[in-house]
């Protein structure tokens, strides 16, 4: 199955047309939009969205939702638990909806900037509608904690970047949208980035430049005591600003690297011994200092960390080199660069390309495993041969059902894993979890270790029984372990489930994408039998051998499935 | 009093604000003859009321002066949102 389009349903107590014109236009050219029928919203979120594959924006203000709050607005005393109990009623119908939806995004309620409410009082429990506004947000958050699709956007955020034209009441008695076009256009912009999240296109490295990029000053001309970074100085404290944000970066999950134009030996030695670089070598992935090409240097790079140009950023001060990777490696994001270190941060956390739907434990473990790779790679270039250095490894795999402990983990690696991808099928979290819920289905997610460390959740596999066949209706696994022989041990553990559920053939089907060639090439090296142009079959009278250097524990396994 | 280049600028620079929620083939382009409201014009019902408070808003942050231009009278026969090369000259000819 190719990717599914971005289709958007609106629902809003104000005319959202703006917004999804802004989005179907500009920010998202071609995404198919609709708009609920006028009407309440209640009612529109009881029709639902037009169908199951739609995502959708709920986006209400709050006095349409909890006439206590409008209430409260008016100076009136009012009971402000019915206000939390309206905001639950509220959250309860998008739960529902969004049962019945790809993915819905709520923007928190705001008000009006010059809402002043009581003034000094207006944050007073009790009494003022800021501090009841601020209780209503965090009661709607909670109350949706249990819908794993339903995310509440920061619409405060907008209309704080957005300054004095961020709400228009000329706008909202001549057209009743209050919000004008400063955050019509940030709240797409933000919609369009968790879209993007949700259907698997965050991105995961930050390939940097290093000299006035990481810090100020030529390296190779004023050696690492010579640089400007951190210390009492404004510009130096600026860089160490930006290097401490990128390193927050890397807690979300994002992989670090550089390509820069310079000495190698030079560079490095400033990376691990100017005292105030808070980024060292440990942090990056991988790295490509010296007097190439620097769009080769970012393919090069891109290769070593096994990630696509989609999934990268490039940052360089120089309008030159950005304007060069841009034109040479299509996909990647190259983002003008304010040439003042003082904005570095700024540039970087305004990025809506990182957004993922979930955090997962292997987000926060990644940079970590970052120098347990770098290991592994010492080890590889010390071992007399490929094979040699797949069995000191000491690779360890454990087979688990999909269950609610690794849902979010499985969701994540289902939407975006591109390489070794068979079906390249997108999911989010709840229809992975009603997929596998079906009798004859089967969802098994693999954990990969070995004695460097923990890749943690990096491989799925789908099993569709139907008569005597099972179909291998996805087969997955993150770039990080290709090529270790992990694959052939997915595909034995799903050959000895097939087996134990006593049907005769196991066949897999690759729908080919741009990017996962590499599952085409194992499937065509795995010794199933290609029946058809990229149909795959293994006559389960036999079992599908496992790798001898592969040790599996099967915590899923049925009854009979004992394959060794 | 601004000159009539410079309000040309201003309009043009509300069409970029309403372009954004325009089709590719249905954008404003940024001439004088381009027409704005009644027969053969783009926009509809919303996209005039979008074009016309981001003109007011153009407007004050140009002169620092309050302009009010979204009324039926300024949308009929005659009116001088007729084309960009009018509703300049219309802006021009206003005291700051």
């Amino acid at each position: 199955m190719a990717t599914a389009p971005d289709r958007l349903y609106f629902v809003a107590d104000f005319n959202i047309e703006p917004l999804a014109r802004e989005l179907a236009n500009t920010t998202r050219p071609g995404l198919e939009t609709a708009i609920a029928p006028p009407g309440p919203v209640m009612a529109a979120l009881a029709a639902g969205p037009p169908a199951a594959d739609w995502s959708a924006v709920v986006w209400t203000r709050p006095e349409a939702i909890s006439e206590a709050f409008a209430r409260a607005r008016a100076f009136e005393r009012i009971d402000h638990d019915q206000a939390i109990d309206d905001v639950k009623a509220y959250a309860a119908a998008i739960g529902r909806f969004a049962a019945r939806a790809r993915s819905v995004f709520v923007p928190a309620w705001v008000q009006p900037p010059f809402a002043r409410g009581w003034g000094m009082l207006d944050h007073r429990p009790g009494i003022g509608a800021t501090d009841l506004l601020a209780r209503m947000n965090v009661a709607l958050a909670d109350a949706l904690v249990g819908a794993p699709s339903v995310f509440v956007l920061d619409a405060g955020r907008w209309l704080a970047s957005a300054g004095v034209r961020g709400w228009s009441q000329k706008l909202w008695h001549a057209a009743k949208c209050p919000f004008g076009p400063a955050v019509i256009e940030l709240a797409a912009a933000d919609i369009a980035a968790a879209l993007d999240g949700v259907g698997g296109r965050a991105r995961r490295l930050v390939i940097l430049d290093l000299d006035d990029v990481l810090w100020g000053g030529l390296v190779g001309e004023v050696g690492w005591s010579g640089l400007t970074l951190g210390g009492h100085d404004h510009v130096g404290e600026a860089f160490a600003d930006f290097q401490r944000a990128l390193k927050a970066l890397t807690a979300r999950g994002v992989q670090l690297a550089i390509v820069s134009k310079n000495d190698e030996a030079a560079a490095l030695e400033a990376i691990d011994r100017h005292p105030e670089m808070l980024l060292r070598r440990g942090d990056f992935a991988a790295w490509r200092i010296n007097w190439d090409d620097k769009a080769q240097n970012v393919a090069n790079v891109l290769a070593e960390v096994n990630l696509g140009a989609e999934s990268a950023v490039f940052i360089d001060d120089s309008e030159a080199e950005r304007a060069r990777v841009r034109d040479a490696v299509p996909g990647i994001l190259v983002p003008d660069w304010p040439s003042d270190p003082a904005r570095f941060r700024e540039a970087l956390e305004s990025l809506r390309c990182f957004d993922a739907p979930v955090q997962t434990a292997e987000d926060r473990a990644r940079a970590g495993m970052i120098a347990d790779e770098r290991s592994r790679r010492t080890a590889l270039a010390a071992a007399d041969n490929l094979d040699d250095w797949l069995r000191s490894l000491e690779i360890a795999i454990t087979v688990e059902a999909l269950a609610p402990a690794n849902l979010d983990r499985a969701a994540q690696l289902f939407n975006k894993t591109n390489q070794m991808n068979a079906s390249t099928r997108r999911l989010s979290a709840g229809e992975l979890a009603a997929w596998a819920a079906a009798p004859a289905h089967c969802l098994l997610t693999f954990r990969v270790r070995d004695r460097f460390g923990d890749y943690g959740l990096t491989g799925i596999v789908g099993l569709e029984l139907a008569g005597s066949r099972a179909r291998l209706s996805d087969f997955l696994l993150s770039c990080r372990v290709m090529g270790r022989h992990v694959e052939d041990a997915m595909l034995h553990v799903a050959a000895a489930h097939a087996r134990a559920r006593q049907v005769s053939t196991l066949v897999v089907e690759v729908v080919p994408t741009a990017r996962n060639k590499p599952c085409l090439d194992f499937f065509l090296g795995s010794g199933l039998r290609e029946t058809r142009h990229h149909v795959f079959e293994w006559d389960l009278s036999q079992p599908y051998a496992r790798p001898d250097f592969v040790a599996v524990a099967d915590h899923a396994r049925v009854a009979a499935s004992s394959d060794p | 009093m601004m000159d009539e280049e410079a309000a040309r600028r201003l309009v043009y620079g509300a069409i970029d604000i309403v372009n954004r929620q325009l089709p590719a083939a249905k954008r404003l382009q940024k001439a004088p003859e381009t027409i704005i409201v009644g027969e053969g014009g783009a926009l509809d019902s919303l996209g005039v009321v979008n074009f016309v408070i981001a003109v007011e808003e153009e407007f004050a942050d140009a002169t620092g002066a309050a302009v009010q231009l979204l009324a039926e009278n300024m949308l009929g026969d005659g009116s001088p949102f007729r084309t960009v090369g009018s509703l300049a000259r219309y802006i021009a000819a206003r005291p700051a």
